[in-house]
């Protein structure tokens, strides 16, 4: 085989980029990245899918807007340093022989569910971000299967390249071959993959860091575009709602496990004691923003329909379809006095598609679960 | 190492990689309504291929293109404007074409992202000029001092310090 650059693979890689150190340190970022896709992106998906063991605490309020910010970021910062890992090692792929023993050939079989895996988070993970779905399969259940594969795949070539990649960031490697690039190519090369990934995290995280926005020209939002200058996924129309909201017949029902159902107009939510939070919609795609709100907790409500202490509830839409039509409350966010039956934002009242009449905002919700258009609190 | 070339490090994460990629499988195949197992493995495996077959294959062309085209103090400034802008300008496509744009939702996807995509491409080719000026200044006083080989570069590979 003759090699030239790298040692590795055939003449034409003769960039000294290829080496295993570069591989080593790209690879050590992309392992951080990855496991803090990966992380926040469970929490995603505890959250918007709880599980019987979990419940999502009310505080610190903010924490899911920071969470589901990081994944993003972190998976649109993960694209340069992916790409120039995976071309940092290519010369791998093609190298003779393909197979040397039996250790070789499961380390390379292992490199499909995490080469094939991260590629496709992080290019359905933008899609998503673009709301384009070029495919037939429901994306949060693809990507949240797809991320547990590509970890698995992740663990998998960590454990096959542990040894390596320690020697080749040592100052002086056992194996001097691990290292071929100069210091300062090695700096212009890593450094030019810092200022890419750089580029692209200020060019979109300004969808959800206010002070980038002016500079985010990718960004999927503006925080403050919007009715009533904050953003919807869902409008009244698109919700299929615009009918159906009359202030006059509007009723607020509480219902299942209380002393007392109730049924309360407008006037009569109005008419209960008020309270003010500032809450943030924080969306799964990335984007959030900030509201006043003014509305009656949901607890006060719990009890005045004489709910046990710790109950949950099951929240209702008008919405007639829909895969966030409902959303639960637990009892952690249930009993938090942030957590709202919204009827007014910044002191008036909420735009139709904002959820007019009364919408739920709460805590450290994803925004996919603060129920708009709210009819019925089922307390379970 | 084992007999079959197994290191412990390798042992050790298989061992804890199969729990995770079992999981993974069988969340896959259990969800199967939802995940459609057979376009989402084409999605897998595709994009590897994709990657592996087209896209590395189409870099190393433009390797060579600007191996042979430019002085060797251009390189890497060259190939990092053209790797970034390429990078951008994938990550841009959707968000151009507006796939996802709703019309009962004018703030989703409102941006001018052509115009978005320009400007940041516009920044990429200002800094590397910029660097590439850089390095042409520091190349004149030391001769081919900055010769930073890229891939099929028509020289002979150097020796370079560790």
């Amino acid at each position: 085989m003759t090699t030239t650059g790298t040692g590795v693979g055939p003449a034409v890689f003769t960039s000294p980029q290829h080496d295993a150190r570069n591989a080593a340190l790209l690879g050590s970022a992309l392992g951080n990245s990855f496991t803090v896709c990966f992380t926040t992106g469970l929490f995603s998906h505890l959250a918007q899918y709880a599980p019987g063991w979990f419940e999502l605490p009310a505080r610190p309020a903010r924490l899911y807007r920071v969470t589901q910010g990081v994944h993003v970021t972190t998976g649109v910062a993960s694209i340069p340093l992916l790409l120039s890992k995976l071309w940092t090692v290519y010369p791998h792929l093609v190298s003779r022989p393909p197979v040397r023993s039996v250790a070789h050939a499961v380390e390379r079989l292992a490199l499909l569910p995490l080469v094939g895996g991260a590629l496709f988070l992080l290019m359905s993970g933008t899609a998503n971000v673009a709301r384009w779905y070029p495919w037939t399969f429901n994306f949060p259940r693809a990507h949240f299967w797809a991320a547990w594969i590509t970890i698995g795949g992740l663990v998998a070539h960590i454990g096959a390249k542990a040894g390596t990649s320690r020697d080749a960031v040592r100052r002086t490697p056992r194996d001097p071959s691990l290292v071929v690039s100069s210091g300062a190519a090695r700096r212009s090369f890593l450094g030019g993959v810092a200022g890419a990934a750089g580029l692209l995290v200020v060019a979109t995280a300004g969808g959800t860091i206010s002070p980038l926005s002016r500079l985010s020209a990718l960004a999927q939002r503006r925080p403050d575009d919007g009715p009533q200058g904050l953003p919807v996924n869902k409008s009244a129309d698109g919700a299929g709602v615009t009918d159906l909201i009359d202030e006059v017949a509007y009723r607020l029902r509480i219902e299942g496990a209380v002393a007392t159902p109730l049924v309360l107009d407008l006037a009569e939510l109005r008419a209960l004691p008020q309270r003010k939070a500032e809450l943030p919609i924080a969306c799964v795609e990335g984007w959030s923003a900030s509201a006043r709100w003014r509305g009656v907790p949901i607890r006060d409500l719990l009890d005045l329909a004489g709910a046990a202490p710790g109950a949950s509830v099951f929240v209702e839409s008008i919405q007639p379809r829909g895969g966030y039509r409902t959303s639960e409350i637990n009892s952690r966010q249930a009993s938090d006095l942030d957590t709202l039956l919204a009827l007014e934002i910044d002191g008036e009242p909420l735009h139709p598609d904002h959820g007019f009449p009364a919408r739920l905002i709460g805590p450290n919700r994803p925004g996919v679960l603060q129920t708009k258009w709210v009819e019925k609190l089922v307390v379970t | 190492m084992s007999r079959l070339g197994f290191t412990r490090g390798q042992v050790v994460g298989l061992a804890l990689a199969f729990p995770l990629l079992g999981y993974g499988f069988r969340g896959v195949l259990v969800d199967a309504g939802q995940t459609h197992p057979a376009e989402l493995g084409r999605w897998l495996v595709g994009s590897a291929i994709l990657h592996d077959a087209l896209l590395v294959p189409l870099v190393l062309l433009v390797s060579v293109a600007v191996a042979r085209l430019s002085p060797s103090w251009a390189r890497p400034p060259a190939l990092w404007a053209l790797a970034t802008s390429a990078i951008l300008a994938v990550y841009a496509f959707p968000f151009v074409r507006g796939y996802g744009r709703n019309p009962s939702v004018p703030s989703l996807l409102a941006r001018d992202y052509v115009a978005g995509l320009a400007a940041y491409v516009a920044v990429v080719l200002v800094v590397a000029v910029a660097w590439a000026l850089v390095r042409r200044r520091s190349a004149g006083g030391r001769g081919d001092g900055l010769a930073a080989p890229v891939d099929a570069d028509p020289r002979p590979a150097h020796p370079v310090e560790a």
